[in-house]
Order: structure tokens, then sequence, then C-alpha cells
């Protein structure tokens, strides 16, 4: 990739200033791991849109508020925690990028499943953290994946062993405190699903308050021979932070990944999905994204089918309405041996307001020739006839217009079968898109 | 009940109603019959409401007061309803949902207070045995990946659970086997009553042979050029619709 501009001098020097202790510290690997990212980062900095894959996405705004690093975590009310933690789920939470353990409840795990925070076990499991870190992400990494890595100051590591059920969900919950306003958080979450295993993970993300911050988090998948693994991002952040977040998923053969995504928080978001496809494996990703006022949301996928008889399915609705923004670049790449592939790629937007702008771009590079690729792309705005339906049996346009607003949205949402975190993807909607005076009954 | 005068309509500049006029009596089964391309549909859509069509002459009156001043929903409330030739997918609101809000919206503004939720479902449940519908339908998507025949259905649900004045079916027959239309004809028949109108808008005869009309109108080239009884029918699909252009041109 190419760079075009200055490193930015702010964030680089955060690097040397780094004063408290990271973890991990005394494991020459990781050291070595840190200083090499630290070196690359200093060299590039972080993207700009004179970039193709940024050139949607302007995050000099990041640049410009010069947020430091958070050292520690800051005061939490229990029940702001409590009310984001999800029922019937294990509970791994993370308050502006530090462990707090006395929230976390992790009982009853099978045998050899681990689940636990870097921080708490970085000896411990060293092995399995050395094989995972960094072993995913794309190279050359981007500059907010080299910052991560340099930086990083805290995760979620998850391991299920292999031929192993874990019945409950396990919630990783990221809190920005009020002590975490113009700070910004590193977290890097390190997932194996080994041979034959099933798990749903899900990281949620929250705000105390309406504050400015930067979550630059990077999540690394592994999805082993049969595994079956569910990882849902809830990202709800406060409206004036900055959320970047990347999912990295490499899937062996015949392994199955259902990624899902719903964006409702942050000014200026950016999701990377990118998941490479083993022989046979099957990657299903959806994804959701309500924007209102001059929030912008940029999601990228980025899926590789590497080996043949692989099957993806993408599925990526947004909402947008006021001044908001979407960017949805889909890329589907079929490497010349990836015969009988099966790849389906679908966006579509619903824009309420003449302000609203959506870009959205399907990228496919196909290199084998027996395969089946389909992609669709939809910008609209609400159905007039369907509206004149409604209407017509007595539904006041208002409400007619809401329903089908609320409607397009919930299709993304009824797909979640999991009800603790449907009812929370329903309450994110509903709290933050009043404008549209959607109901739950109308489920 | 409803009163056509003169209306003329017409669609980017194009006149498609050049000057109808009907009259509905309260409690009376019209049918209009007429070629693709006559206007039908047209009109059907005018009396309910749809945007996109100039009026440019002409009035129509709905119990005495002039439909064009209401809204879609307010003609809804008044107990105007359009049983669609092609059904909206409503992709993600429930069917039951859709009724009681329906439902509940003419409710409010006659001045009734909501239904109850268990009487609600269970007069929805008893209309849907009726139709010989299955009670999945209340919990999927209104029309979403229904049959063509299980849309006319259900539209013929919504009519029976809403209860209008003035019924207007637009091409109900269309993409119906014969056991679908006996059982819609049947649905049909049992809301007909002394305080119930009619509009049955059809290409064929076929719908007649089960719900028999009061009186017939011949639509062609945006006007009723024949009016008669349910005989009228009969020699239409006997002698088919040349025989209008015939009849025209002489």
């Amino acid at each position: 990739m190419s760079v075009t501009h200055l490193p930015n001098t702010h964030y680089a020097g955060l690097l040397s200033a780094q004063k408290s202790p990271l973890i991990g510290q005394d494991l020459n690997w990781l050291a070595n791991l840190r200083a090499k990212a630290a070196d690359e980062f200093s060299d590039t900095g972080f993207p700009t849109f004179r970039e193709e894959e940024w050139r949607y996405t302007n995050i000099s705004p990041i640049e410009k508020n010069q947020f430091g690093l958070a050292s520690k975590a800051g005061e939490i009310d229990a029940r702001f925690i409590k009310s984001v933690l999800l029922e019937g789920c294990h509970h791994l939470v993370f308050v502006d990028g530090f462990y707090q353990v006395e929230f976390s409840a992790v009982n009853d795990v099978p045998d050899g499943v681990v689940v636990s925070a870097l921080s708490e076990s970085i000896i411990e499991n060293e092995a399995l953290i050395k094989s995972l870190l960094d072993s995913v992400v794309e190279t050359p990494a981007l500059g907010f994946i080299n910052f991560n890595t340099a930086l990083f100051s805290d995760g979620a590591v998850i391991s299920i062993e292999e031929n192993t059920v874990v019945d409950k969900p396990i919630q990783v919950a990221f809190i920005s405190s009020k002590e975490g306003a113009l700070t910004l958080s590193n977290t890097r979450n390190l997932i194996l699903a080994k041979a034959s295993s099933k798990a749903h993970i899900i990281e949620t993300y929250h705000a105390v308050e309406d504050s400015c911050y930067l979550t630059n988090v990077i999540t690394e998948v592994v999805v082993e021979p049969n595994a079956n693994l569910s990882h849902t991002r809830l990202q709800a952040e406060s409206e004036k932070a900055y959320h970047i977040g990347g999912v990295y998923a490499r899937l062996e053969n015949n392994a199955i990944f259902n990624q899902s995504n719903y964006t409702f928080g942050a000014s200026i978001s950016r999701s990377e999905i990118h998941a490479t496809l083993g022989e046979a494996s099957d990657c299903n990703l959806d994804g959701l994204y309500v924007g209102q006022n001059r929030q912008h949301m940029d999601h990228h996928t980025r899926l590789n089918h590497a080996q043949p008889h692989a099957v993806s399915n993408e599925f990526y609705k947004g909402i947008l309405g006021d001044r908001s923004r979407g960017v949805f670049q889909g890329r589907i790449i079929v490497a010349q041996d990836a015969q009988k592939t099966d790849a389906k790629m679908n966006n579509r937007n619903l824009l309420l307001s003449d302000r609203a702008e959506v870009d959205t771009k399907p990228q496919l590079e196909i290199y084998a020739d027996d395969v089946k690729c389909a992609h669709g792309v939809t910008v609209g705005q609400l159905d007039d006839t369907a509206i004149f339906y409604l209407q017509s049996r007595g539904i006041d346009e208002q409400i007619a217009k809401n329903m089908l607003t609320f409607a397009f949205a919930n299709e993304m949402i009824e797909r979640i079968n999991f009800e603790p975190l449907r009812e929370a993807v329903l309450d994110e909607l509903l709290e933050r898109f009043p404008q549209a005076g959607m109901k739950k009954e109308w489920l | 009940m409803l009163k056509v005068e003169n209306l003329h309509v017409s669609v980017e500049g194009k006149e498609i109603l050049k000057g109808i006029n009907l009259e509905i009596g309260t409690g009376e089964v019209h049918a209009i019959m007429g070629p693709n391309g006559s206007g039908k549909s047209t009109l059907s859509y005018i009396l309910a409401g749809r945007e996109g069509y100039n009026i440019t002459e002409g009035r129509v009156l709905f119990n005495g007061k002039d439909l064009f001043e209401m809204s879609v929903e307010e003609r809804a409330w008044a107990g105007v309803f359009l049983a669609f030739q092609y059904p909206v997918e409503v992709p993600g609101v429930s069917n039951i949902y859709f009724l009681k809000a329906a439902l509940n919206g003419i409710r409010k503004f006659n001045g009734l207070a909501e239904l109850d939720a268990m009487d609600f479902i269970s007069m929805v449940k008893g209309k849907m045995k009726d139709l010989d519908m299955d009670e999945k339908f209340l919990y999927r998507a209104v029309n979403e990946g229904f049959s063509g025949g299980e849309k006319k259905r259900n539209e013929i649900l919504q009519m029976s659970v809403l209860e209008p004045s003035l019924c207007l079916l637009d091409e109900t027959d269309s993409g119906l086997d014969i056991d679908a239309l006996q059982i819609v004809a049947e649905g049909v028949n049992r809301l007909r009553s002394p305080k119930r109108s009619f509009v049955l808008v059809t290409h064929y005869q076929r719908l007649l042979d089960y719900i028999k009309p009061d009186y017939v109108h011949v639509l062609a080239h945006g006007k009723v050029v024949k009016s008669g009884g349910p005989e009228l029918a009969l020699e239409l699909e006997e002698q088919g619709y040349a025989w209008v252009d015939e009849k025209l041109a002489s």
C-alpha cells in the first residue's frame, strides 16, 4: 500500500512516550513484535483519504483530537455495567481498555476452554497467545493495526477446546468511562475455535457519557476444521466517539464462521471484516448500520476465497437519516484454485433524507473459472407503493413510513437467534432512532 | 353511496379516463369489465387515493363527501377498501401487527376503543379459518413470499377484518386457481350486506360466476360504453371485447 502523507507526529510520539508498562513486556517475542509494529507505524502513520481504501472516510478529526493513551480504567457505576451485560452469557468486561475482574463472570465453562483477559493470563496462555497474535491480520498491516499491536493494553483471549460446545455465548464488553474522554484505547482480542468446536462470541461497545474518545480494536479469529463460530459486534459507542474496529478471520477446511455487525454509535466509525476461506468453509456476514445527525459509518469487508468449494453469503443493510453518511465496500477475491466457490453479496441502503448519503462499492476479483458470484446493491427511499398500501388500510402516512423504516432494519435484527442480543440490538435501534418513532410492537 | 361524475384523469399528459359516470347504491354489487388498458385499474386506484394521477375534471362523492378532499387513510377510515390486483409485500411487518394497526386506526376514527389483544386474535383466527388460511400467516411478514393465491386471500382477510362499507376489488380473480377462486368468492359473498357495496373490477366473467353482480358496466377507452344487468357479462364472455370496439365504431 502506498503511503502518501507524512506520519502523524502526535500518535508516533505516543509510541516513544509510552511510560506505563504494557502487558507482556517481559516476553521477548512480544516486545520485538511491538517494536517492529511501532517502527512501521512511525513510518506510515494512520491512513488518509488519499489512499484508495480510505477515500470515503476522512479520519483527520482523529489526528486533530490528539487523544492521549488511557493509563488505567476510570470509575464506573456498577449499574451502568449491568445495563449493558446480556443475560445468559459469560462476561468479560473492559473499561477504557483495561480488564475489570470484579464485573466479569466466566463460570462453568467446559474443560479446556479458555475465556480470559490477556492481562490475566498472558503468562499462563503464552503459547496460545503467541500462536494467534499478529497471525491473521493482513500484511502489510494498516496503520491502525500496527498502532494496536504496538500499544494494546488488554483484550480477550478465547480458545474453545476441540469437540466442545460452549452453550452460553461469551460477551466481551468494552466500556468507555467518564475519565475515558479524550483518550484512546487499544484492545486486541484473540479467538481460537479448535476443530469441531462451537461457540458464540459477542463484542459490545458502550460509553457512559456522550464523550469524545477513540476505540481502536482488533480481533483475530482462527476457526479450525469443522468448527462453528459465531461472532457478533454491537457498536453502540457515544455519538461523539471514533471507532476503528477490525475482525480478521482465518477459516480452515469445512469451518463455519457467522459474523454479524451492528453499528449505531460513533461520530466516525470504520469496521473491517476480513476472512480467508479454506476449502468448503462457510462464511456468513450480516450487517446493519443506522446513522443519523452527521454520523459517518464505513464498513469494509474482504472475503478471500482461497480454496475451492467455499460458500460465502454477505448481507449488509443501512439506514441513513439526517446528514449521515454510510460507506460499504465489499470485496470478494476468488483465487485461481478456488473452483466451485459460491459467493453472494448484497448491500441495501435506505436513505431517509435528501442530505444523507451512501457510497457503496462491491468489488469482485475472480481468478477461477467455475464459480458462482452474485452481488447486488441498492440505494433507495421508502417504497411509495408500500406506503400507499399501508395507508389504504387506514394506517396514517407517518406511521406507515415509520413501520417501513423499522421493518427495513428489523429484517436484519430478526435474524439474530440469541434473544438477549436481539433485544439489545432492538433497544439500540429504538433508542437511537426516535425520529422514526418506531415501536417494539411492530415486530 | 358512491357517485362518480364526469371523471377525467390523465397520467403524464395522456388521458386515461375520459368522463366516467357511475352511481353505486348502498348494498349493490357492480362489476366493471373491460379489456386491458381500458382504465379499470386506474379507476380503482383513483378511488383509493393513489398519487400520480392528474384529475382534470369531474368529482367523486362518497356518502355525499368529496372523496378527493380526503387523504388515503381518511378514505380507509371512512370505509373505502381496495383489494389490490398486486398486493404489496411489506417485509419486516408481520401480518398480525399490520391488521391490528389498520383496524385500530379505523376504530379510533369511529370513536371506538382499541380491541383487546385476545379478542382481536380470536376474531382474526375465525376469519382466517373461513378463508382456509393457515394461522402461521399471521406471523409472517405482510404478503412476503406469499403465492399469488395467498396474497389474494390475504386481501379478502383484511377486508373481512376491517369491514369497509365500499369494497373495491381489482382483478381479484387473477392468479387464483378454481379452488382458491371459490374460497375467495365465498369470503366476499359472506361480506355482502344491505349496508355494504362492492365494485368488482375484472377482465373476465369467471369471477362473476361466483359473485353475482347486480349491475355490469363495460369500460373501454376510458369511458363506460355500456351498462346493464348480469346478462351483459355473459354477452361479453361470448362475444369478446372486440364486440365492444365494433359497437363503438358503428
